[in-house]
């Protein structure tokens, strides 16, 4: 039975649909004639060049350091934001101060944070490195304050009824709470950072994504082909290892708790 | 001068107490609770009757909306530095047991002995020896001593039941509340737990205040019973002076409500 409320919610859905597709000027007709285009594309491509598979391979090798380094400095600095951004551990200025900054870290996207950083630092991987750290920082602090905020707040309390201090606390009840969640967390972020990092050779931040701009300024598709495919590949390996690390060691954690 | 030696001989001394969540429904209307020093005190009453509540205000996570209440002379408030000393010593073992699941047996029990440990160390996980001999005695007098390097989401509900007494019991306590401790266990556990409480709370002269469902449990081990109903008191009896004869006849008037 659809009652006022949803009738409302689904009127103003459809609507919401119908001018965002005007004002966006979608044009289905176009997509479907130039996909021919695309196939232009794969004419020119005859031969893969697998002289380049080497460098393709070396600077991939480069771009999952990169994601591994910011995933890594990123979440050593997003834990005790984390505590901080917690609703049930801290006062509220330095909750509002946490969540402030937050939300400037997460207004722009990686790539953006990247050029501002190839400003800074140069052109080459530190740059990239830089903003994966601070997009680390931002997704992971907000998963971690959310589930250290969804821990029983009865456990909290008893447990702080004891007397031990909030080191403590955090120590023997929230680390621990939180840390499965966190696991799978890390495994996620790393899976997304080096997606992402894949292209931050695209603005000068190192990183594979540069060769294959370059490439395709240049109209050298089969240059380009070889490190895409490096890509694709790598992102299915560490797709498939996290679900595998997730099934065996955090699943199992989740799944005893209940 | 008499009145207040006998104040001094109180526990707990709580005068009509009131409770309310939300500040429309009292939840407690009135509670009068006097209750001596190295006694087993306990209170039964239906389900929604106000116990566990009346238990949390004891320790000071709950605070009266109208009376007062002092527990060994002290108002029991987190913030008042004089509670927050006596915190460390009062035994709270809630309905919901309040364990960490993700950690194992000896760390539960050692969140007992926290307060003992200097702050920094102890986050490294540096515990003096004579703690974690504390610690496994505890768990020991549970009868858990080889369970404890398990992790607490792995034990029965009996067994996790053993980690928070041993974890009340490891704060050296002087007051010890129990909340609905031995409730849906089956009877032989209820009465080992039980022995094991009755049993520390001589050697270590304590007073405990507990909650139970079961009216035949409160007979077997209390000193004093209170019965709750709807947030008031409506019964109290006692092993104590006069009232030792209307016990018996309050026996079988408890046995049918
Ligand atoms: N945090 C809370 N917020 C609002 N109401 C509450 C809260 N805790 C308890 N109550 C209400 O207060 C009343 C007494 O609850 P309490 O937990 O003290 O009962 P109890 O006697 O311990 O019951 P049980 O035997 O089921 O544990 C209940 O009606 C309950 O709904
Ligand atoms: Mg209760």
């Amino acid at each position: 039975m659809l009652n006022y409320k949803i009738n409302l919610i689904i009127g103003l859905l459809i609507t919401a649909i119908i001018y965002s597709y005007l004002n966006l000027n979608i044009e289905p007709l176009k997509f479907i004639s130039g996909i021919s285009n695309l196939l232009i594309i794969f004419q020119e491509i005859k031969n893969i060049e697998y002289s380049l598979l080497l460098i393709a391979l070396t600077s991939m090798m480069e771009t999952i350091q990169m994601a591994f380094l910011g995933t890594i400095f990123g979440s050593v600095i997003a834990f005790p934001l984390s505590i901080f951004a917690s609703r049930n551990l801290t006062n509220k200025y330095l909750y509002l101060t946490t969540r402030c900054f937050l939300a400037v870290v997460r207004t722009f996207p990686s790539i953006l944070w990247a050029i501002l950083f190839v400003i800074v630092v140069g052109l080459g991987p530190f740059a990239g490195v830089l903003s994966i750290t601070l997009y680390t920082i931002g997704f992971i602090t907000k998963l971690q304050y959310e589930s250290i905020e969804a821990i029983d707040f009865e456990i909290i309390n008893n447990i702080r009824s004891i007397g031990i201090s909030k080191l403590q606390l955090i120590r023997y009840v929230i680390i621990p709470e939180s840390a499965p969640h966190l696991l799978s967390q890390l495994l996620y972020t790393f899976d997304y950072n080096v997606r992402h990092t894949s292209i931050m050779g695209l603005v000068g931040a190192g990183g594979i994504g540069f060769y294959i701009i370059n490439y395709i300024k240049f109209f050298e598709y089969e240059k380009a082909l070889i490190f895409m495919l490096v890509v694709l590949v790598t992102v299915i390996i560490i797709d498939l290892l996290s679900v595998k690390i997730r099934d065996n060691y955090i699943i199992k954690i989740i799944k005893s708790k209940k | 001068m008499l009145s207040n030696l006998t104040k001094n001989n109180l526990a707990i001394d709580m005068n009509n107490v009131w409770l309310s969540y939300d500040n429309i429904n009292y939840v407690l209307n009135g509670i009068t609770l006097s209750i001596k020093k190295s006694i087993n005190y306990t209170i039964i009453g239906h389900s929604g009757s106000g116990k566990s509540t009346l238990l949390k205000i004891i320790n000071g996570l709950l605070t009266p909306s109208k009376g007062t209440i002092k527990v060994f002379g002290i108002i029991p408030d987190h913030q008042n530095r004089k509670f927050k000393n006596l915190m460390k010593n009062i035994g709270y073992i809630p309905q919901s047991l309040g364990l960490v699941k993700n950690i194992t047996v000896l760390d539960n029990v050692l969140i007992g002995a926290l307060t003992r440990i200097n702050k920094i160390k102890s986050f490294f996980k540096i515990v003096p020896d004579v703690e974690i001999d504390n610690a496994q005695n505890a768990i020991k007098m549970v009868g858990l001593e080889d369970k404890t390097e398990k992790k607490v989401f792995t034990l029965s509900g009996g067994e996790k039941r053993r980690v928070a007494i041993a974890r009340a019991l490891v704060q050296k306590p002087i007051l010890l509340l129990a909340d609905e401790i031995v409730s849906e266990l089956d009877h032989v556990t209820s009465k080992e737990i039980m022995n094991l409480i009755i049993e520390t709370q001589h050697k270590l002269n304590l007073t405990s205040v507990m909650i139970h469902h079961d009216i035949k449990l409160a007979l077997d081990y209390a000193d004093m019973i209170s019965v709750l109903q709807k947030g008031q008191k409506i019964l109290e009896i006692g092993v104590d002076g006069n009232t030792i004869t209307e016990f018996d006849v309050t026996k079988n008037q408890l046995a049918k409500l």
